[in-house]
């Protein structure tokens, strides 16, 4: 009758496969004995390190003293070192909603049934498995270093040996992190008389990033020609005056480095990995792009923990594992 | 042991059972004879309601130990130790900011056992987060989520927020630095949503800073709400791995 029940469902569902009885072991003894022993072991483990290693407890919470650096558990470190490289609602809300929900969407995606039931079950999947570890967590690491400007320490470290006064040049200023597009960086475009770009004094330039830091929203309500500026609707239910963005400007250079630079990179390299498998003909099909992607993601995901973890100090430097202070 | 083989002859097991155990009572609770005959040991089996998660017979590819590694059942097993150990607590913890971080303190002091009953829960916390994402690898590398137990795998990613957040809730109990200050930075990364961010963080912790009001909801839910739910959606997972055939094999 069981049967009977799936019928209805049957179709396109995938049917379970027929059972080979004489395949099969008897759930007692086989079955049980191994989850007692596991239970055991887990038992006694558990109760050795319970006894040689006690839990933490630091003094009583107190909101007016802010320890330094001040840490997420542990599982969600990552997203705190996401939080140092972009837009905090991109960190902490939007990334780990999309990887959940890819995550879940994942068996509607790769719908194959074959290569279930073995580990790696594709003929590359182990070769796709380390390169995408290892594709994943070198460039995420070395954003990392990046944003922290290691690159140039090191560069100027070196330099200097050879010239004393060597400085990290003008034309690479953008380059000493992913900020430094928005703070270091200056360059303009000559306006002509008589062009009004924007408000403000005309001073015959537009001048990154302090001309483009005020770009109004299209509609927003207060820029523009009159018959395109009108008051805060004040009429309309909260929840649509916090939906519509009046009086809102763009910061472009903000948006550049918290918003456009991590996104295209969290799409891109991804899709980058997964062009490169494809080239060095690695890659058949669903199943191998979902091993790729899902080890990205893991990979990714242990790195950003290690780092947020045990690399970062005082003020969220990027310190040695030892160099980072205990808190009490 | 195949299912096709003959049972065994009588044997020392099942003599001691018979004397010891062949009384009205004792039958009345197990109702098969000792599980030495392939007839006893599937009723062992599909008579005991825990046992009775289980099939009675599984491929036997499934009982190697590197298939699955027993990363679901070391998962699920945590979650029992961790509710009786955390019943454990609970008769000396008071979920108040008055309380709370002395009750702990207590514990080390006052409580006989009390540290280590602490100190287990905290460690099998942390052991739960992490096998249950390696369960989650080894059942993505197995391609264990395809057809027909995709919804499963979907139970399956439930189960992992759920452990997050029990976790998570678990970690503000104590009352001390580290836990004001990490449920401090989790719930600022909530309250930077682009919409209604603000309001789910007031709405998580009761207030505009962590105080007495996100004490007891995150106490609240850490030994009855998550528990819950996690509960029924490991029956649904546990159910689902037997409805869609066992465990994945190979085509
Ligand atoms: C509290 C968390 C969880 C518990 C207690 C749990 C428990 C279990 C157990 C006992 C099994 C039987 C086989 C085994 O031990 O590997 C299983 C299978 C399975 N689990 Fe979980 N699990 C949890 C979380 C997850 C997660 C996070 C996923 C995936 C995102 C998942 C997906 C699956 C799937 C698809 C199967 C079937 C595997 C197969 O057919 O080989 N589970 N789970």
């Amino acid at each position: 009758m069981a049967v009977d029940a799936q019928a209805v469902a049957r179709g396109d569902v995938a049917a379970r496969p027929r059972r080979e009885r004489e395949q099969e072991l008897l759930v007692w003894p086989d079955l049980v004995f191994i989850e007692f022993i596991a239970a055991v072991v887990f038992t006694v483990t558990f109760f050795v390190l319970s006894v040689a290693l006690n839990a933490p407890l630091l003094n009583r919470a107190n909101l007016n003293i802010t320890p330094n650096p001040s840490k997420a558990p542990w599982y969600f470190m990552n997203l705190q070192e996401l939080l140092l490289h972009m837009h905090p609602a991109l960190a902490g809300v939007i990334v780990p909603t999309i990887a959940l929900l890819l995550l879940a969407a994942l068996p509607y995606l790769d719908r194959k049934a074959e290569g279930q039931g073995v580990y790696f079950g594709t003929p590359n999947a182990v070769k796709i498995t380390l390169f995408s570890a290892a594709f994943a967590a070198v460039f995420t690491a070395g954003l990392i270093l990046y944003d922290q400007g290691r690159h140039v320490n090191v560069v100027t470290n070196i330099a200097q040996h050879v010239d004393k006064d060597w400085e990290w040049p003008t034309v690479l200023a953008p380059f000493q992190n992913v900020r430094a597009i928005q703070t270091g960086w200056e360059w303009e475009i000559p306006v002509p008389e008589g062009v009004q770009v924007g408000s403000g004094e005309h001073d015959g330039e537009l001048n990154w990033p302090q001309d483009f830091e005020h770009v109004p929203m299209p509609f927003n309500g207060t820029s523009g020609p009159d018959w395109m500026q009108w008051d805060k609707p004040d009429f309309l239910p909260g929840w649509m005056q916090a939906l519509y963005w009046y009086d809102l400007n763009l910061n472009l250079p903000a948006f550049v480095v918290e918003l456009l630079i991590p996104v295209a990179l969290m799409v891109g390299l991804p899709a980058a990995l997964l062009y490169l498998l494809r080239r060095l003909g690695w890659l058949y099909g669903v199943h191998d792009a979902a091993i790729a992607l899902f080890t990205g993601f893991i990979s990714v995901y242990v790195v950003l923990t290690i780092i947020g973890a045990g690399f970062r100090g005082a003020g969220q430097d990027l310190v040695l594992p030892w160099d980072v202070p205990r808190i009490d | 042991m195949a299912v096709t083989e003959q049972p065994r002859g009588p044997r020392l097991g099942s003599w001691l059972y018979d004397k010891l155990f062949h009384n009205y009572v004792w039958r009345s609770v197990f109702r098969s004879g000792y599980p030495d005959t392939p007839r006893n040991q599937m009723l062992a089996i599909a008579t005991n309601v825990f046992l009775h998660l289980h099939p009675t017979r599984l491929h036997k590819t499934h009982v190697k130990i590197t298939h699955t590694y027993c990363l679901g059942g070391i998962t699920f097993f945590f979650f029992l130790a961790l509710t009786v150990t955390g019943v454990m607590l609970m008769f000396y913890y008071v979920p108040g900011v008055d309380r709370a971080y002395s009750d702990i303190a207590a514990l080390e002091t006052n409580v006989r056992f009390g540290m280590l009953m602490r100190n287990l829960h905290r460690w099998m916390a942390h052991g739960m987060v992490i096998t249950v994402f390696l369960h989650m690898m080894r059942v993505f590398y197995t391609g264990a989520y395809k057809p027909p137990r995709e919804f499963n795998w979907v139970v399956g990613v439930i189960l992992l927020v759920l452990t997050l957040l029990l976790s998570f809730t678990g970690y503000l109990l104590p009352w001390d630095q580290l836990a004001i200050w990490a449920v401090t930075v989790g719930t600022n990364m909530i309250g930077s949503a682009p919409l209604l961010g603000g309001e789910t963080r007031y709405f998580l912790i009761g207030g505009f800073e962590v105080g007495d009001a996100a004490l007891i909801r995150f106490y609240t839910l850490h030994v009855i709400g998550l528990p819950l739910l996690a509960a029924i959606f490991m029956a649904v997972h546990f159910w689902r791995v037997r409805r869609d055939g066992g465990l994945a094999r190979p085509l």
